[in-house]
């Protein structure tokens, strides 16, 4: 009984399944044991670079340097025992026939994280935080979020449609259909945009593990380098006692830690505890304490940090220069319509983590990935499609859960008065306007207690003929007027930012 | 990444056998019958319904009103003098309770039902020895709000009512025996299938049509794009409402949103009537709720279309109206 590996599997299988509850129960009306930015306010690398970046302490910023703290105590655990993406990466990795096949890394190569690391740093010091790009939590949110739930909603609302329609299985069955439809599946199946591409490359990085263990982990996550980092002073340790020099550890290292029997690479180790079964005389363990020589670990500390003081220093130096030309104070036009009280564009791009949350829990499903609409380095931030869902009126959802405040957190009253853009009238296509015929959906609509889409009335030919003209000064641009247009197949009335 | 290299020159260089061959056509065969079922069960053509069957049940008055401080009390007593609820709903009946959830505003803002209104027609219901009592709306804004904020969800559920969401998949095509712009519109077909039909409306400001009445409720049975119903509205909602044919028609009028209607949000806007109009002839219903705040009934065209064509009657000097305060009153 490989009592440590059960209880690493479990604890691994435990945060994994925390993770989909907390990010499932990322929608109206936010009643989740935990909050939705839970998992997020305990990564330090997006927090401790987020607030580097922009020069604010960021709430929750204690949860993470916690982390550190405990990393500094234990290691690597959270690469092991805790990190979603990295049960993923474990997963697939078993699905492989041949257990034999882990190809060591050249060590260099293990260095690769580091230079990651550093150019995040860099680009967190000149004030831009693309930390978010190879954050595992991230990429794991975004799977979750976008493309899991939204899929495993759709196959059971489906199946469901399929037992009560085609089979004609009424009743008990519809009813359950019902109440499931109000709690745990959500009105509608919502999809996401560009949510193939979302998906490819989280696969890109299981998959990956199917040819190398790990390699993830052990050559590009930032937040593996982060934490190899403080690991390699961690109190805890292994320890080998009268090692035969089997080498069976050193095959059987998922991150190919162990250089030979006796000694690893503290900052490589995730604690999977596979060496403490794997070893033929039964004589590796984790401990605190410290036993007989010193010399396990020497290998590793004589080595130094992965880049020398003359790479650390053309780094800071060359990443300044890269955002230098975007030092300045710049305002960058909006070209997408943003999600109720988001920060100016340049810092909301800045700002935004890319996890999906205020996706997830929008309950129209309006907010969706921008892919290249708003530039580069706008890529994956949640902009306000109209034609998919609008921004419901005394909704401020999104701002609650967002793990950075790209979007802030707004009373309900606070967020009416936000505008996201204006509405404008196609007078070539509406109905009122271009057919004289009768519609005024759109001011039907309108949330704003005052209707910020007025009626003008017209005598044509005896006949009195309402249209509608929107008031700019009142308009929140919502968007629901676009939504329920129902002229098509270009909607004629359009927000725009 | 030698290994897939090689894996793959092998591939492309291997004899296709005729196992291998037959292995590929069989799974793309079967994808392809997959997908096709898949099609075919997503866009299912729905059965076309003819509309409920009209029950021509009278009741002791043609329209009964009462007024008074308790919304539920009056409503209790309209339909009870109107003959009770037994008249409309026989033992072992479905019955289907339609009110007014489209806004996610809340019952002071007055643009849904009222859910004490509500909560009593669900309980006369049951009294009355129905099954079961639905209770759903199509609605404008988010679903789960509009249901939440509007408190009617927790009304209803407290009474015993089945309050779930539209299936927007689970629709019947109306089918009219007259030429009808509404031909072929997606009804739900529990608003059809129902033994009962309950319409409880809330009389308010409507940009459009000047008033939403009962037979503007009725637009939340309907799936599609429902903005379409717009154009040429008073010939689609007296069609709507002869498909449909509701019992027993329950007009809130306990607050009533008089401006920036129908989804309002100004507590300015609204005002306290504490009136219940209950009736069967949905046309006759309208048009004195319509008369309560000072509207011409010819003025809303479905009223007037509804009128015109005799699909009930709008004359309010010819009908036997009962109106009395419900307090002090003895039932």
């Amino acid at each position: 009984m490989k009592k440590l590996v059960v209880l690493r599997r479990s604890s691994q299988a435990f945060f994994l399944l925390l993770f989909i509850y907390i990010l499932w129960s990322t929608t109206y009306p936010l009643e989740g044991l935990l909050p939705p930015e839970a998992f997020f306010k305990t990564n330090p690398s997006i927090m401790i670079f987020t607030s580097i970046s922009e020069r604010l302490l960021l709430p929750g910023l204690a949860f993470a340097l916690g982390m550190l703290a405990l990393t500094l105590v234990f290691g690597r655990f959270y690469c092991g025992w805790v990190c979603p993406l990295g049960t993923m990466i474990d997963i697939s990795g078993s699905l492989r026939r041949k257990r034999d096949n882990l190809k060591r890394l050249p060590r260099l190569y293990l260095n690769i994280k580091y230079l990651f690391l550093f150019v995040i740093l860099g680009f967190a010091a000149a004030g831009v935080q693309i930390a978010w790009i190879l954050d595992p939590m991230g990429i794991m949110a975004r799977f979750v979020s976008l493309n899991l739930i939204p899929t495993a909603t759709l196959l059971v609302e489906r199946s469901f449609i399929f037992l009560i329609r085609d089979l004609g299985l009424s009743g008990p069955v519809h009813d359950i259909y019902r109440a499931l439809r109000g709690s745990l599946l959500g009105v509608k199946v919502h999809y996401f945009d560009s949510s193939l591409l979302i998906f490819l490359f989280f696969a890109a990085v299981c998959v990956s593990a199917f040819f190398i263990s790990r390699i993830w982990c052990r050559t590009v996550c930032p937040l593996g380098a982060l934490y190899s980092y403080f690991a390699r002073f961690a109190l805890m340790r292994r320890e080998v006692e009268g090692c035969v020099d089997c080498l069976k550890c050193v095959s059987d290292c998922r991150m190919g830690a162990i250089t030979d029997g006796r000694n690893y690479l503290k900052g490589e180790c995730v604690l999977c505890m596979d060496c403490v079964y794997a070893c033929s005389v039964k004589s590796t363990m984790f401990t605190f304490r410290r036993q007989g020589r010193r010399s396990q670990v020497t290998a590793h500390e004589k080595e130094k940090s992965g880049l020398s003081r003359r790479d650390f220093l053309f780094l800071i130096v060359s990443s300044i220069f890269i955002t230098g030309a975007g030092w300045g104070k710049r305002t960058v036009k909006r070209k997408v319509i943003r999600p109720p009280g988001a920060l100016e564009e340049d810092m909301f791009t800045s700002r935004c983590i890319r996890c999906g949350n205020c996706m997830k829990v929008c309950p129209t499903n309006g907010l969706q990935p921008v892919m290249l609409q708003s530039g580069l380095e706008g890529i994956w931030t949640p902009q306000l499609v109209p034609e998919v869902g609008y921004c419901e009126y005394y909704c401020n959802l999104c701002g609650t859960v967002c793990p950075t405040g790209a979007i802030p957190r707004l009373t309900v009253e606070e967020k009416t008065s936000r505008k996201l853009g204006v509405a404008r009238v196609d007078r070539s296509t509406c109905i009122a306007w271009a057919l004289n015929q009768k519609c005024l959906v759109c001011e039907e609509h309108c949330p704003v207690p005052e209707k910020a889409i007025k009626i003008q009335e017209i005598n044509i030919g005896g006949e009195i003929v309402k249209r509608p003209v929107v008031v700019p000064e009142l308009c929140v641009g919502c968007g629901i007027c676009q939504t329920k247009c129902p002229v098509r197949p270009e909607r004629a009335i359009k927000v725009r930012p | 990444m030698d290994r897939i290299f090689y894996k793959l020159e092998c591939f492309l260089k291997s004899h296709i056998s005729r196992r291998r061959f037959l292995k590929i056509c069989l799974g793309g065969l079967a994808y392809f019958i997959s997908t096709n079922s898949f099609l075919k069960y997503a866009f299912a053509k729905s059965a076309s319904s003819k509309g409920r069957p009209k029950k021509g049940i009278r009741g002791d008055h043609d329209l009964v009103v009462a007024e008074g401080e308790d919304p539920y009390k009056n409503t209790v007593s309209a339909v009870k003098e109107l003959g009770g609820m037994g008249r409309f709903v026989k033992k072992g009946d479905t019955v289907l309770v339609k009110p007014n959830i489209a806004w996610d505003r809340t019952p002071a803002q007055a643009a849904n039902t009222e859910p004490r209104v509500v909560a009593a027609i669900v309980d006369l219901c049951y009294k009355a020895g129905a099954r079961r009592v639905n209770v759903f709306d199509n609605t404008c804004n988010e679903e789960r709000r509009c249901y939440d904020n509007s408190g009617i969800a927790r009304a209803a559920r407290e009474k015993g009512a089945k309050v779930y969401f539209a299936d927007h998949w689970n629709v019947v095509k109306a089918n009219f025996p007259y030429k009808s712009p509404m031909e072929g519109w997606p009804v739900f077909a529990d608003a059809v299938k129902c033994d009962t039909f309950i319409n409880v409306p809330v009389l308010k400001h409507h940009g459009l049509t000047g008033l939403t009445l009962s037979m503007k409720n009725l637009m939340g049975v309907c799936g599609g794009t429902r903005g379409l119903i717009h154009m040429d509205i008073g010939r689609k909602l007296a069609d709507l409402t002869d498909f449909i044919s509701p019992d027993l028609t329950v007009i809130d009028a306990t607050r009533v949103l008089t401006r920036h209607g129908p989804s309002g949000g100004n507590l300015e806007d609204v005002v306290t009537f504490n009136k219940v109009i209950a009736g069967t002839d949905p046309t006759l219903t309208d048009a004195y709720a319509a008369a309560l705040v000072g509207r011409d009934p010819m003025s809303i065209s479905y009223i007037r279309n509804a009128s015109e064509r005799g699909f009930g009657s709008a004359d309010l000097t010819k009908a036997d109206i009962l109106e009395y305060r419900t307090e002090g009153r003895q039932p």
